[in-house]
């Protein structure tokens, strides 16, 4: 299940990008893939093999549910949207984050005169 | 939580597959058509788009598969699959499934067998509280097995005085005649135990109560109590519910039923459940004479907590200084000396039977293990030619996406339904197999001398059904390991490429050869060790005993509840011995206190006149006390001096002794007239002569084997039975001219007319009782061979169908040759040097094993011979001749290619 995308996505923040994506609006599986490039200014190229796999990881923990609804194009598609437990997961995990991140980017600009 | 929801929505995935996947069609589909939109917006032709789009999604096919995968229910859905698949292939060779599973059965079979018989031995732990508490004290004297030879006044030494123990319990066995109203007087097994047994073992009443301090009052015979046990209960008293209260008459003594023991409870010795327990307090009443002091006291403790074994071993033996002072005193400072103490956990009870089959169980379980092992490369090799055959198989559905790990857990999965197939047989093998196994291995005199009747209850409880499982998947992974490897490996491109005629590898060629060798290799190891237990069985059958086994009937009386005093037998046992040889086919006929392998009789420290022998050099020397004629009637030679005679009836004392202890005694002078006295206090338990009886040696007699047929000779004194104060001698003994079963009935009929109410407690020949004392070696002879046998018919399985395989895969190349001259016998010589190779490859990797073998054997069987050249031969050439007939089969088939459909195959 590699992904190849212009930019790897760092292991396992796929999930709480989604679930980012859907706390913006209620979208389907391949807006949610559109959304993820715009914002991520073609970055990350979320194929279809990971992105359903995901989605329906999610689904089944309780973090996001999916809705069958007519789209713009008059056309069917299953919505997916945050449940009060993916919203709670959502802040959880973009907190630590930022934690992490900000660690990291210490931690990479470190010089030894800092010391 | 998360974990809840998931299992939830797992459950409701795998039910609602169907609906399912239709979203999942549909959310693709919706995928598909909006990436189309957004080219078409983009400014792309609709053909353009439709390509760009579908390159985006990818394989649909593989999307799903992900998706899937994403959820744990999926490897339940594959399993399935795999398991179907699995079934489908096996049910499509059935030939190979047939072989497979039923070596495997056979396999597993023993292997189940044999440990559910340790499992109910040695491993289960008593049905009552606490077992792993508990300890045996056992007492140890040079050269013997560890024995209880503890009298009930040690045992309550050791028991007021300790402070190891929480509780200390023993057990006297016994037989007692049981009497009930409505029942046939019956001998039944009792054990007397001291009033604590029941409650220290935490063991409660199913009815009624079991024996407290009440029940242990010696002085007050009158409340005699007994508690029944569960199966007496049941198969005697029909689990009459009113049974507590009403009276058993045992030996004559009326004693009252206060309880019924559990049901799961057998007492502390496997295999010998009591029908009833008795306090030991009322012993002497029932008993006469009371053998409370007699040495044969179990003894089982409870440890304190925190008391380690070692911590109560040693106060163990300050306090045995007590017994060996009471043995000094009645017996001999020597003697007593040499005794020692030992504890030894015993969760599953009495060691008894534990220490007496454990070697042959463990040399049992080594073979049954190998024999696994032979069939488990069988399996293997048959696999490895059928994996060859499923290359092409294996390399489409790599091709079509299949994942390696998808593969080999296909194999693994063929494996394992393979092994649980054999398992579930070989369970139904190893519950017939154990029974019989159990039957015959307690059915020797080894046996008899620790109770008259053992049965082991061998179930197939949790313990065994695991050990099952867990052989059976240690066998699937063992044989399954190589094909398994071959799928990880198998590319699609070179599988596909290489499928034709010659595709296979080198490696794979080496691995199937070797299983061949080493299939080759262990049964000979097996063979030879069945070769060894073959000889070890005729050695020790064909020793020389010392005396005739043949056509010899042996017949003992139990006068004790007869009305008969000992003293007053000598007149009707004369005339009854008179009667018996005039039985037409009767040669000879006698009387003894023992017969030759019957056991132990008496045995006493001697001394003879005029000879000084230091303390310490002193041998137990066994006593018989015997009728005349018993030398003739056994043939053991009369070498010097003469027998005794009904005429030596109230004159001096006379003994006989044999060659060993004349030898020993008198050196070269002439034994004969030589004067000898018992050491010690008067055998007043046997014929009551007086403590120094001086007796005259009158003859010298070869020497024969008493005890055991596994110990030398020892020192023999024989004593004039009809001489002393009271008779002690029950065994008749008669040499017949034909087959002595024939004489039985007349036997039974004499024996009613001339002493009515003695009953015969017992009847045999005299080979059954040398053959009872081999069934232990003759078990493991038969099942060694056994094994053995079946392991060479594996090997040659093996071969056979690496041969077939060899042939088939060649059939091309042996094509040309014959197209380019070659004969069908120089294609036959051809194959079978093939299998020539392996074979001696595997005779020379198997002969070293042999010795390994043999020390491995003899660390558990004492005497074991040494390894010999012929039984090593005898397994070399039967494994050849074996695996040439499976070797010849396939020969001829490549013997009889025809050419031209050959080179039309390819």
């Amino acid at each position: 299940m590699a992904d190849s995308t212009p930019t790897a996505l760092v292991q396992g923040t796929l999930h709480m990008l989604i679930l980012k994506t859907l706390a913006l609006e209620p979208m389907h599986g391949y807006g949610i893939g559109v959304r993820l490039q715009q914002i991520s200014r073609n970055a990350f190229q979320v194929n279809a093999g990971s992105l359903f796999p995901a989605l329906r990881r999610l689904e089944r923990d309780g973090l996001i549910a999916g809705d069958w609804q007519t789209t713009e194009n008059n056309r069917r598609a299953k919505y997916y949207s945050l449940t009060s437990q993916g919203r709670a997961t959502l802040k959880r995990e973009a907190k630590d984050w930022a934690k992490q991140t900000a660690a990291i980017a210490l931690v990479m600009s470190a010089s030894l005169e800092e010391l | 939580m998360v974990f809840l929801r998931r299992l939830i929505g797992g459950l409701t995935a795998l039910l609602r597959r169907r609906r399912q996947d239709q979203d999942l069609d549909e959310e693709l589909q919706g995928f598909l058509d909006a990436a189309i939109d957004d080219k078409l917006r983009a400014g792309m032709t609709h053909d353009e788009a439709l390509r760009a789009a579908r390159m985006e999604l990818g394989s649909v096919a593989a999307v799903k598969d992900h998706v899937r995968d994403a959820g744990w229910e999926n490897v339940i859905e594959t399993s399935w699959q795999d398991l179907r698949y699995a079934a489908r292939t096996l049910r499509r060779s059935p030939g190979f499934t047939a072989a497979a599973v039923l070596s495997l059965a056979l396999g597993i079979g023993a292997n189940t067998a044999i440990f559910s018989v340790i499992n109910t031995l040695i491993l289960r732990p008593l049905p009552v509280d606490r077992p792993e508490q508990l300890v045996e004290v056992l007492s140890r004297y040079p050269g013997e097995p560890r024995l209880s030879s503890f009298s009930w006044r040690h045992y309550e030494h050791y028991r007021d005085h300790n402070q190891s123990f929480l509780d200390l319990v023993a057990v006297l066995r016994t037989r007692v005649q049981i009497a009930v109203t409505g029942v046939d007087p019956e001998i039944v097994d009792g054990e007397y135990v001291a009033s604590n047994f029941f409650s220290a073992l935490g063991v409660r009443a199913a009815i009624g109560r079991v024996f407290d301090a009440r029940d242990d009052q010696r002085d007050a015979p009158a409340i005699a109590s007994a508690v029944i046990s569960w199966s007496y209960w049941t198969t005697r008293l029909h689990a009459n519910p009113a049974i507590v209260g009403t009276t058993l008459v045992i030996n004559r003594t009326p004693v009252t039923i206060i309880g019924v023991a559990p049901r799961e409870f057998f007492g502390l010795q496997v295999g010998m459940t009591p029908s009833l327990w008795l306090p030991a307090s009322i012993e002497p009443v029932i008993q006469q004479p009371s053998r409370l002091n007699a040495m044969g006291v179990g003894i089982l403790g409870r440890l304190r907590e925190g008391v380690t074994i070692d911590a109560a071993a040693a106060e163990m033996r300050v306090l045995d200084r007590f017994r060996i002072e009471d043995l000094a005193r009645s017996r001999s400072e020597a003697f007593a000396r040499d005794f020692s103490i030992e504890l030894e956990p015993a969760a599953a009870g009495f060691a008894a039977l534990r220490d007496r089959l454990d070697t042959w169980l463990t040399t049992l379980m080594g073979i049954v293990g190998v024999l696994l092992l032979i069939a488990c490369i069988n399996i293997a090799g048959l696999l490895l030619a059928r994996a060859s055959a499923r290359q092409h198989e294996m390399a489409l559905r790599v091709s079509l996406g299949a994942g390696r790990v998808r593969l080999v857990r296909q194999v693994l999965t063929e494996s394992l339904l393979l092994s649980t197939l054999g398992a579930v047989l070989g369970i139904g093998l190893a519950t017939a197999g154990a029974q019989m196994l159990v039957r015959t291995m307690v059915s020797g005199r080894d046996f008899q001398r620790v109770a008259p009747r053992i049965d082991i209850p061998v179930q197939l409880d949790l313990q065994v059904l695991l050990f099952t499982a867990g052989v059976a998947v240690a066998a699937a992974l063992i044989f399954g390991t190589a094909p398994a490897w071959q799928a990880l490996r198998s590319a699609p491109a070179t599988s596909l490429r290489a499928y034709g005629a010659a595709g296979n590898t080198r490696s794979r060629r080496v691995l199937g050869n070797s299983f061949v060798v080493g299939q080759v290799a262990l049964s000979v190891a097996l063979l030879s060790a069945a070769g060894l237990f073959v000889q070890h069985l005729s050695n020790v059958r064909n020793q020389d005993l010392g005396f005739e086994r043949d056509s010899l009937l042996l017949v003992t009386l139990d006068p004790a509840n007869s009305g008969y005093a000992r003293e007053q037998l000598f007149a009707p046992y004369q005339r009854l011995l008179e009667r018996l040889a005039q039985i037409p086919s009767v040669r000879a006929a006698t009387i003894s206190g023992v017969t030759p392998i019957s056991g132990a009789g008496a045995s006493r420290f001697i001394k003879v006149e005029g000879f000084d022998e230091a303390a310490e050099a002193r041998r137990f020397v066994p006593l018989n006390w015997i009728g005349p004629g018993y030398f003739e009637t056994f043939g053991t030679p009369l070498l010097a001096g003469r027998d005794f005679t009904f005429a030596d009836k109230g004159v001096a004392p006379v003994a006989i002794v044999n060659q060993a202890m004349a030898r020993h005694y008198f050196g070269e002078s002439n034994p004969i007239g030589g004067r000898l006295q018992l050491v010690g206090q008067s055998n007043s338990g046997n014929t009551g002569a007086p403590a120094d009886q001086v007796y005259t040696i009158v003859g010298v007699v070869g020497d024969a084997r008493y005890l055991s047929l596994h110990d030398a000779p020892p020192r023999t004194v024989y004593l004039h039975a009809f001489q002393e104060p009271r008779m002690g001698a029950n065994q008749f003994a008669l040499k017949t001219t034909g087959p002595p079963a024939a004489i039985a009935a007349d036997v039974r009929r004499i024996v009613r007319e001339e002493l009515a109410t003695i009953p015969i407690a017992r009847m045999s020949t005299m080979d059954d009782l040398v053959d009872g004392w081999v069934v232990s070696e003759r078990l493991l002879a038969t099942l060694s061979s056994g094994f053995g046998g079946l392991g060479a018919v594996l090997a040659a399985l093996g071969l056979y169908g690496l041969l077939s395989y060899t042939v088939t895969r060649r059939t091309n190349e042996i094509g040309i040759r014959v197209a380019l001259g070659a004969t069908p016998s120089r294609i036959l010589r051809m194959i079978l040097g093939n299998a020539a190779v392996l074979l001696t490859v595997g005779v020379l990797i198997g002969l070293p094993l042999v010795p390994l073998t043999r020390r491995a054997a003899s660390q558990v069987i004492a005497g074991l011979p040494d390894t010999s050249i012929t039984a090593v031969i005898v397994a070399a050439i039967t494994m050849l001749a074996v695996a040439s007939i499976a070797a010849c089969v396939p020969a001829r088939r490549a013997a009889r290619v025809d050419p031209v459909d050959a080179l039309r195959q390819e």
